[in-house]
């Protein structure tokens, strides 16, 4: 395979190739906006793309850094650090592509999808500030435009939520920017890391914050993502969140006085998720504070959070396609409606990863990610995962249905929907598979796989006594939890993470 | 003073009231003025990054002489004007789709009170 990618090398360059494969989501979409019933094939093929580059990263068929147009000009870094992220993107691009292939699509849905592909793989080799920018920008208006393809009433005022906060804070990053280019006169991360300013430092970090859904900055996150359709949510959790996590890692990594900070940030977005997780009666809501949560852990390392973020991410995305066929959303009861196996197993496998359970890719995640973890750092990270696996068992214990659902309702024949949908979805199969194959891949880098194995024993134990002590004391009922999801509170949150920023950076 | 500290002054001024705009205008359409207000000042500030080496448009021509005296004119820095064209484009290009959806709102609530969409977490 290496020599396969090294004999190709010659017959085209490195750098016509990054810029083929960047282009090629938004040529497509441009295509399958002419030709409609191309549309599935050409997503599918970019997501194969961004798949076979992540490969040829990982192989070393690339260089791990090509320059356009010089010294003025944009550097992309295809390196180690960007290949989870490459493969999450493909990964979860075409599960949701899969997932939807008998069924007829609104409009403008595999054309977005596209373009936030593109703009997503953009996202995760960028190492400028303004080409940063620029495709949060074109990810986070091509979310605006897929949470608004269901036309409901909410989902105007989601929608508009999103992009207004979104909007607001990508404001502020351009103000650090222009700070970093005043001080030392390039956007480059290395800029950013040989910065003074601890304003422009601030500015910057609430920006990728707010995007990367973490602590008071990502509070937008759960109303977005629950109130979605199904499939946008999967996209939303699964890889958009990454876009602004990934040059957040990038960036902590290459400036010494942002590790302690976002190293607090995380922790306390994982505290904030799991708490409000355990409290939720909603089961879209449920699997949003986890996302938030999660990403505090990713937040973590920079050198683990990729591979902690492709396990999450592809789990999450499976989680949030089957939520779709939920019988209902309230966890209140949740026991007593049986589920089709085609749900059944897939809300089993996807949270037990994420709350990781060997061989699946949760566990080799929670394993290196405790790998370069200080100590106490470590406890509190087993401790969140206990109340992770408390939140994730409410969705456990729901008998499996073992009729097929339209021999019982009559009436699903009747509405004239064109063909019953099939019990399994591929898009989802393809993400369970992904799971076990990460996970089994992974398995001999683990450091110390029995001590590894028994913590994650350890953590689902607990996390069962813990969800069993919520249930029988009944503590939800009387949780008293604050409201935090208006909109001032959204801004008034960006405030606060934005001002403690200043404080705790100038001292 | 430094007239270039004036200036950071009145653009960070532009930023903070257009940002307690946002928080305290209970109509989305003047939330959405505001976010622009906020933008405007960040293309102001770039202008003004941009004007710090000097005021002349960094064009050569025939007229303004040859190539090689341009290193001592007080050329402006052409770097950070061409960086705020794409932002000026996006930042009006999201008004828009903002509007948009302003307009679909305004036929369920015709005042665009923030309170009669604003229900945090519950649905």
């Amino acid at each position: 395979m290496n020599s396969l990618t090294l004999s190709l090398m010659p017959a085209l360059s490195a750098k016509a190739i990054v810029i083929g494969w960047l282009l090629l989501p938004f040529l497509a979409a441009f295509l399958a906006a002419v030709l409609p019933p191309l549309a599935r094939w050409l997503s599918l093929l970019c997501c194969l793309a961004t798949a076979a580059i992540a490969v040829a990263i990982q192989l070393g068929g690339l260089p791990a850094t090509v320059e356009l147009l010089g010294a003025y000009g944009v550097a992309l870094n295809t390196d180690a650090f960007a290949v989870p992220f490459l493969l999450l993107n493909a990964l979860v691009c075409s599960a949701v592509v899969l997932d939807s292939w008998r069924r007829p699509l609104p409009g403008p849905f595999l054309l977005l999808l596209m373009v936030l592909h593109g703009g997503l793989s953009t996202a995760f080799v960028v190492i400028d500030l303004i080409s940063l920018y620029v495709t949060l920008e074109v990810v986070g208006i091509s979310a605006f435009l897929l949470i608004l393809i269901s036309r409901s009433d909410r989902s105007l005022w989601v929608a508009l939520r999103y992009l207004l906060i979104g909007n607001t804070v990508m404001t502020l990053f351009l103000i650090g920017a222009a700070l970093v280019y005043l001080e030392r006169g390039s956007f480059r991360f290395e800029a950013v890391a040989s910065t003074t300013s601890v304003a422009a430092l601030a500015l910057i970090l609430v920006g990728l914050l707010m995007k990367s859904g973490l602590f008071l900055s990502g509070l937008w996150l759960p109303v977005t993502h629950a109130e979605a359709p199904a499939e946008v949510s999967a996209l939303l959790s699964g890889v958009v969140v990454s876009a602004g996590i990934a040059p957040l890692l990038r960036l902590s990594g290459g400036v010494p006085a942002l590790g302690p900070v976002i190293t607090g940030l995380g922790l306390a977005s994982a505290l904030l998720g799991v708490v409000f997780a355990l409290a939720d009666a909603d089961a879209k809501r449920l699997l949003a504070w986890s996302t938030l949560s999660q990403m505090g852990l990713v937040a973590l390392s920079p050198l683990a959070g990729g591979f902690y973020a492709l396990s999450h991410g592809t789990a999450k995305a499976a989680l949030f396609l089957v939520a779709r066929r939920f019988p209902s959303r309230a966890l209140q009861g949740w026991r007593e409606r049986p589920l089709p196996a085609g749900v059944w197993w897939p809300l089993g496998i996807g949270a037990l990863s994420i709350v990781g359970l060997p061989p699946l890719a949760g566990f080799a995640a929670k394993a290196g990610l405790s790998g370069g973890l200080s100590q106490p750092l470590e406890v509190a990270v087993t401790l969140l995962s206990m109340g992770t696996a408390a939140a994730y068992a409410r969705f456990w214990g729901a008998p499996l249905l073992r009729r097929p659902a339209s021999v019982d309702c009559p009436s699903a024949g009747a509405r004239g929907e064109a063909s019953p949908e099939p019990a399994w979805s591929p898009g989802v199969l393809l993400l369970l598979l992904a799971l076990l194959l990460i996970g089994a891949a992974s398995l001999p880098w683990i450091a110390s796989p029995a001590s590894a194995a028994a913590k994650s024993a350890l953590v689902l134990l607990g996390g069962w006594g813990l969800h069993h002590l919520l249930e029988g004391e009944r503590w939800r009922e009387r949780l008293w939890l604050p409201e935090l999801e208006g909109f001032s509170d959204l801004l008034g949150g960006i405030g606060v993470v934005g001002a403690g920023l200043l404080v705790i950076l100038n001292r | 003073m430094d007239p270039f500290r004036l200036l950071e002054l009145l653009i960070l001024g532009a930023v903070l009231a257009g940002f307690a705009g946002l928080l305290l205008h209970r109509n989305l359409f003047f939330k959405v003025m505001c976010m622009d207000v906020t933008g405007s000042a960040v293309v102001a500030l770039f202008v003004l990054v941009g004007a710090r080496s000097g005021l002349r448009s960094p064009i050569l021509s025939a007229a303004a002489g040859d190539p090689a005296s341009a290193g001592q004119g007080a050329w402006a820095d052409p770097i950070p004007q061409a960086v705020i064209l794409t932002a000026i484009v996006i930042g009006l290009s999201i008004q828009a789709l903002l509007l948009v959806v302003i307009t679909r709102l305004s036929r369920i609530d015709p005042s665009l009170d923030l309170a009669s969409f604003d229900t945090g977490g519950k649905r």
